[in-house]
């Protein structure tokens, strides 16, 4: 079976489960909301450091988002023992795994596309081209990340311990360079283009060692 | 049994040309380096495990993450002390101290996953992954005070910048200090062992007969 | 500097420590489990 058109049929079956269902993108968009808006409160925002504050609460946002959205991409397969289905056809695991973490990074892009507008609008700061490309690249390879831990972690106990522990530490290199891209994007010292480099290495190296990774997470 | 090597650990800091505290950096440093020790068994082990299943390599993994824990612990907290001394504060967010912190985490996340995962075949993969992944950050907090401006002490070894006297005694105390770690994974890896075979976590699942019911006497 | 001397007693207690442990523990093992290896 075609690798593609598995991950891609993977994909549109989360997409459109989410899209009757509409679960996700609503709780998370508005967590997003609610994050910037107690960054406002107790960072103490005003007209002054919004622009340096502004960064951090994005990576910090899209941190906790990302951590519930891929959480949540093997939870129902678990529900419903589909995984197990899904394995036992040809189809190649790296395929099944590359379609759910794409329906899953979907999923954050659309929320993405409502935070970063409302922190512009909140905060001040530019709403540019270079924000998104940063975040967008970013959120490529925290998916891979996320999307391989919250597989191992499906049929694990105590999994909403788990999953942040071990994700969050690889995240790290996404947010230090996420964080310094988003910044010089902002009209903050930093250089974008290093950042972007970097954030690009980050997203191959990651999704090599992910797809590599899959077939031990996956298999039964 | 393997009680060799532990009665080497004698050092001597033969002398020391700076204020006392700097001796720190004998064992703190040693540490550190047998833990990095330690994250490449675990990386080894774990690569080997996913190949052939062998559950010998498991239990290498096991060994060098927990040791490789302590070590790590033992580096952060006399690191701490020292900060307290030279800088002033316990800690601070530069980019060595927060890597090394990093590597704590993901390696107690990995003794986490083995504790919290189906025990054996599951709980071994998943940890193999996770030691894989996570030694990424091994060369991160080795190059981390090159790399980064850091408050941390800059790479004084390497550089060949220290008096022979201390490198000497460096020297040594490393090579004990690695001597032990080894020491130590091979006691746990014996543990392990004895542990798996009484919880038979990597035999196929063994239909259990029922006992045939004992004449009445 | 007393820091000094607290840091190597944490070092040697921990690390001694936990050798000293994991030979206890091996050594209860391997009488529990006759000494199998």
């Amino acid at each position: 079976m075609n690798p593609f058109r598995v991950a891609l049929a993977v994909a549109r079956k989360d997409l459109r489960s989410e899209w009757r269902t509409r679960e996700v993108v609503p709780a998370l968009a508005q967590f997003i909301i609610l994050a910037l808006l107690i960054g406002n409160f107790g960072f103490q925002v005003d007209s002054r450091n919004a622009a340096s504050i502004a960064p951090g609460i994005l990576w910090l946002a899209l941190v906790f988002a990302g951590l519930v959205a891929f959480g949540r991409t093997f939870a129902a397969e678990r529900e419903q023992a589909s995984l197990e289905a899904m394995l036992m056809t040809p189809a190649s695991p790296v395929a099944i795994f590359a379609g759910k973490a794409v329906a899953a990074s979907l999923l954050l892009i659309v929320c993405e596309a409502v935070m970063l507008p409302a922190l512009s609008l909140f905060f001040g700061t530019p709403f540019s081209a270079d924000v998104v490309a940063a975040v967008l690249i970013a959120t490529v390879g925290m998916a891979a990340l996320g999307c391989l831990f919250a597989a191992m972690v499906a049929r694990v106990r105590a999994r909403e311990l788990l999953l942040p522990l071990l994700t969050l530490p690889l995240w790290i290199p996404f947010i230090i360079a996420g964080g310094q891209a988003v910044q010089s994007a902002m009209g903050l010292p930093g250089s974008y283009s290093e950042a972007i480099s970097l954030l690009i290495d980050f997203d191959i190296l990651f999704l090599v060692l992910t797809s590599l990774a899959a077939r031990f997470v996956l298999d039964e | 049994m393997l009680i060799a090597g532990a009665a080497i650990f004698f050092y001597a800091p033969t002398d020391y040309l700076q204020g006392p505290v700097q001796r720190i950096f004998y064992l703190h440093v040693s540490s550190a380096i047998a833990a990095f020790g330690c994250f490449a068994v675990v990386l080894a082990g774990g690569v080997i495990y996913l190949r052939n299943e062998s559950p010998a390599a498991d239990r290498f993994a096991r060994s060098g993450a927990l040791v490789g824990v302590v070590f790590t612990t033992v580096t952060l907290v006399m690191g701490m002390l020292w900060a307290k001394t030279v800088w002033g504060a316990f800690w601070v967010w530069d980019a060595r101290l927060t890597s090394t912190l990093v590597l704590w985490i993901i390696y107690a996340g990995y003794l986490l996953v083995r504790r919290l995962a189906d025990p054996g075949r599951q709980a071994a993969r998943f940890a193999a992954v996770v030691g894989i992944f996570g030694f990424i950050d091994v060369p991160v907090v080795h190059f981390s005070v090159t790399w980064w401006t850091t408050q941390h002490p800059g790479p004084v070894i390497i550089n060949d910048a220290l008096p022979p006297q201390m490198l000497a005694t460096f020297l040594f105390t490393m090579a004990c200090t690695v001597v032990l770690a080894a020491v130590m994974i091979a006691i746990r890896y014996q543990i392990e062992t004895l542990v798996d075979e009484r919880e038979q976590v990597f035999e196929p699942a063994k239909v259990l007969v029922a006992r045939e019911p004992e004449p009445v006497q | 500097m007393t820091y000094l001397i607290l840091a190597y007693a944490f070092g040697v207690a921990a690390l001694g420590g936990y050798l000293f442990w994991s030979l206890r523990r091996l050594r209860e093992l391997e009488r529990i489990q006759g000494g199998r290896s």
